[in-house]
């Protein structure tokens, strides 16, 4: 508990900051950066270069996409969040930490979360859900950790001294309580294995929950926490005012209101309703401005320092960070636009747009807070200012690399999939055609990811001989005054709200409980309201026993499974997607990119064993193909024992399976199994090794989508 | 008026300082225009009889396939005899065999000779009867049920004809390792 010494005076209090656990969640920033940036250098190698996986089935593409995207919002991100969070909040509330028996705990469990996913990622064990992929013993305890914090926060809240609540620390509340809804919500999900689950939503209801959260993950995680650092550390570091109090307060609570609402614009064109289509277009649009509230009041903050741009690196981190966060908020609104979303969508336009936001704002904003706090914690300065500036150099070309070569890309494959001839033919008809075009851009990616991480490793280097020269530590007191016993003076309006810091949270949980109510509710019963003409047949054990093969090895990454309402989509791929299609897919496999083509409708396009030799070797089928092979699959066995019981989830979740189905559903896909192997087998007699392989029960799997409806059976 | 005077009195957090700046004109404006703009839009796509997507696709599907009816009409029929006199043109057979070493080797083999498709170098035949024309018609529109993709949407037509001259000029190259014959023989006159 706070540690408070009582001076004899008795008129202000001694205190001790606890800084050992902000300088522990710094190394762990840093630590886990630099992993975070490996492998994602990785992955943008293997795009280029697929054999960088070593042929290693751990670290296929699809499988390290996530680990990086996990590792660096929730690793990277989330260690500078929890250290910049601990240090100023002591600060602006002039009190230790609530507890440093929660701090430790928080410390540590993340860690060991972090822990687990880099170990349970690359063996594939995955929800198969973007930024969720983490099972379901993960998923508890994301949110144990997450309420050992709530309650480290809170508790520092109510032991304060200081009556109002400065802004950055709104921030802080509302990323604390959203990140703890969206993520219960979202993993709301059915063991079947230790490390096996299946969510329980399915398709559009599992699309909508999804998008709902990941959007509101870059909100409440990589905006809200972040702002909040930009309020307490650019002031901080420029000793400057905030430009704007009626700005942070119209731009905070419009943004928190608007924010929760803008996930369907990941399903634009999609078979989402239209209605809920709409919605997360408008109120994208919408968002532009309270976002760029939070540029204009940060910006402006610096007026009056602009002269420090020339000398001192952290401004120069700072002010970049803050024009990339413009940047990026002004281009998701325009990518939210239906028809900018029918270009953009599934491109590398998208991936351009997150790491404009990534490396941009929120790296070049943890980078600048770790300048700003090492020689602040070790009571030093930085080691060399030199190392700063090329550190900030090297890494914004890195960025402008990346930045423009995604957009290069996503705008030249997205207009090759869009063409149409005035023969009302597609121009480039053949998939890797728009593939190769884009390659040598990719290899352009790979450098820009290769110097924002050699800028890093300055970082490294500077920071590591700055606190290894560091004075040996004096545990120093600060002197405040108590809280005023007096209320009568909190102010009125929104002054007072900011006293009132249990009211603030649940108008605060209110205003982001509006819009995820009115979106998610609506969808929850849309099954019932099929028309009867549509009727979709469940997987059958095989079937489903492949598509857990396609969830574990990523497949979703790379390949969407909806064919949107577009003209070009349906002339590539076949008629447009329905709800009913995906109606007891848990998870949905809709997808988000397509670095490879769509699959929605790839049932009975190609013989079985095509579809054998592509994933053995892709490059034998079509010769320019940028996909890892998949030579395991045709080794490793079909776990027939564990489908009884994930017929029983899946029968338990509403699909209208039977008692007998479920009872057989074993020996049913043994049957399955030994039918395709022996067709295989009768073809090639040298494939008797992948009896009972995983690749038949994929096989099963892929030669089943687009065949399930019984309506539109027929597909071109 | 300086920063100095703006300072709001009582509002310092760990020494830091907020001004009384008034929001910015333009700013609230932009924010103003989108929230007009998004009421408009809403109502008129969800309340007003706007076009749904769906009736924006068929709409649009509309157009594309007239427009591939009309391309249908204009193309010219070629007959067998157009097509044969193509074998003598080096040009077509090369960009035929370009053509299908990306897309027919992998099931029939780089000689034709067959591996999981049938082979192209024998005088049997399962569809049709080893012309050009009946050639071009597999390789358009497929053999669903063995598995054998329509190439029609995603080869150009000129293209496919070229490796549909390509496949008729297999015949009788005796590659090794040929799969045995599959079909009905059929003598080319």
């Amino acid at each position: 508990m706070s540690s408070t010494i009582k001076p004899n005076a008795g008129i202000m209090d001694r205190i001790i900051y606890d800084d050992d656990i902000v300088k522990m969640f710094i190394y762990a920033t840093i630590f886990w950066g630099a992993a975070a940036f490996v492998v994602g250098l990785l992955a943008a190698l293997q795009l280029a270069f697929w054999p960088a996986n070593l042929e290693l089935e751990w670290l296929t593409f699809g499988r390290i996409r996530p680990l990086h995207t996990n590792a660096a919002i929730f690793a990277f991100g989330g260690n500078i969040i929890f250290a910049g969070v601990y240090h100023s909040t002591q600060r602006l509330l002039k009190t230790r930490n609530f507890s440093d028996m929660l701090s430790k705990i928080h410390f540590w469990g993340w860690q060991l979360i972090i822990v687990g996913a880099l170990i349970t990622l690359p063996l594939g064990y995955t929800m198969g859900k973007e930024y969720a992929e983490l099972e379901w013993p993960l998923d508890i305890a994301i949110a144990v950790i997450w309420v050992v914090f709530a309650i480290n926060f809170f508790g520092t809240i109510a032991i304060r001294r200081v009556r109002h609540l400065y802004v950055a620390l709104w921030f802080y509340i509302a990323t604390i309580v959203t990140v703890a809804l969206l993520h219960i919500v979202n993993s709301i999900e059915i063991p079947v294995a230790l490390f096996k689950s299946y969510p329980v939503y399915a398709g559009v209801q599992d699309a909508l929950v999804q998008w709902w959260y990941g959007h509101n993950a870059v909100a409440f995680f990589l905006t809200t926490p972040f702002l909040g650092l930009m309020y307490y550390y650019v002031p901080k570091a420029a000793n400057r005012p905030i430009y704007s109090y009626k700005l942070s307060i119209i731009h905070f609570w419009s943004l928190v209101f608007i924010y929760i609402w803008a996930g369907p614009h990941h399903l634009l064109n999609t078979a989402l309703p239209d209605w809920a289509q709409t919605i997360g277009m408008v109120f994208s649009v919408m968002l532009w401005a309270p976002s760029w509230g939070g540029m204009i009041n940060g910006l402006l903050t610096l007026r009056g320092a602009w002269h420090r741009l020339r000398t001192d690196p952290i401004i120069k981190f700072l002010a970049v960070a803050i024009t990339f966060y413009g940047m990026s908020t002004f281009e998701g609104p325009l990518l939210s636009i239906k028809s900018v979303s029918s270009l953009a969508h599934y491109t590398d336009w998208i991936i351009g747009h997150v790491h404009g936001g990534t490396l941009g704002w929120n790296g070049f904003l943890t980078f600048g807070i770790i300048y700003y706090l090492v020689p602040k914690l070790w009571n030093t300065k930085m080691h060399s200012e030199r190392l700063m500036n090329w550190h900030f150099w090297i890494g914004f070309l890195g960025i402008l690399l990346y930045y423009i070569s995604m957009w290069a890309s996503g705008i030249t494959q997205g207009l090759m999939w869009q063409a149409i001839g005035e023969n009302g033919q597609l121009v480039y008809p053949d998939f890797v055609e728009t593939v190769m075009r884009i390659v040598p851009l990719y290899w352009v990616r790979f450098i820009g990811g290769a110097l924002f991480l050699i800028g890093f490793l300055f970082l490294i280097y500077n920071v590591w001989v700055t606190i290894k020269h560091a004075p040996k530590k004096v545990k120093s007191y600060v002197e405040v005054s108590p809280l005023k016993a007096d209320v009568t003076a909190i102010g009125t309006g929104h002054r007072k709200l900011e006293a009132l810091s249990l009211v603030f949270t649940v108008i605060l949980f209110i205003s982001v409980l509006v819009g995820s109510v009115i979106e998610i509710l609506p969808t929850l019963s849309i099954y019932k309201y099929l028309p009867s003409s549509e009727k979709t047949e469940p997987y059958t054990p095989l079937e489903l026993a492949g598509r857990d093969i396609y969830i574990k090895e990523g497949c979703y990454v790379c390949h969407s499974q909806m064919i949107r309402k577009l003209p070009f989509d349906v002339l590539r791929y076949g008629p447009s997607s329905t709800i009913a299609e995906s109606m007891y897919d848990h998870p949905f496999q809709w997808g988000s990119k397509r670095t490879g083509p769509d699959l929605a409708r790839v049932g009975g396009k190609y013989p079985d064993m095509w579809h054998l030799r592509h994933m053995i070797n892709p490059r034998e089928i079509t010769p320019n193909s940028i996909m890892p092979s998949y030579p395991w699959l045709a080794a490793k066995k079909i776990d027939y024992h564990i489908l009884r019981k994930k017929f029983s989830v899946m029968k338990m979740l509403g699909v209208p399976y039977n008692e007998e189905e479920v009872a057989n559903a074993d020996i049913i896909a043994e049957k399955e199994a030994a039918r395709i192997y022996e067709e295989l087998l009768s073809q090639d007699k040298s494939l008797e090794s992948a009896k009972d392989t995983e690749i038949i029960a994929l096989i099963s799997y892929l030669q089943c989508l687009g065949k399930k409806n019984l309506s539109e059976g027929e597909t071109q | 008026m300086s920063d100095k005077d703006q300072l709001i009195k009582d509002h310092d957090y760990d020494g830091i300082q907020e001004l009384n700046n008034p929001l910015p004109g333009w700013w609230l404006m932009t924010f103003y225009i989108t929230i007009v703009f998004a009421v408009i839009y809403y109502s008129y796509y969800t309340f007003f009889g706007g076009p749904t997507s769906d009736e924006e696709l068929a709409q649009q599907m509309s157009v594309i396939s007239s427009e591939q009816q009309l391309a249908q009409e204009t193309v010219p029929v070629k007959s067998e005899k157009d097509y044969l006199a193509l074998l003598g043109n080096k040009e077509v057979l090369e960009q035929g065999k370009a053509e299908y070493a990306l897309k027919c080797l992998a099931c029939h083999g780089d000689k034709g000779q067959g591996l999981i498709g049938p082979n192209f170098a024998d005088e049997y035949w399962i569809n049709g009867d080893g012309s050009v024309a009946a050639i071009l018609e597999v390789a358009n529109n497929g053999v669903a049920d063995k598995g054998m993709p329509g190439w029609k949407g995603v080869i150009p037509e000129e293209t496919l004809e070229a490796v549909a001259v390509y496949i008729y000029s297999l015949q009788g190259t005796n590659p090794p390792g040929a799969r045995p014959p599959q079909g009905e023989k059929v003598e080319r006159k």
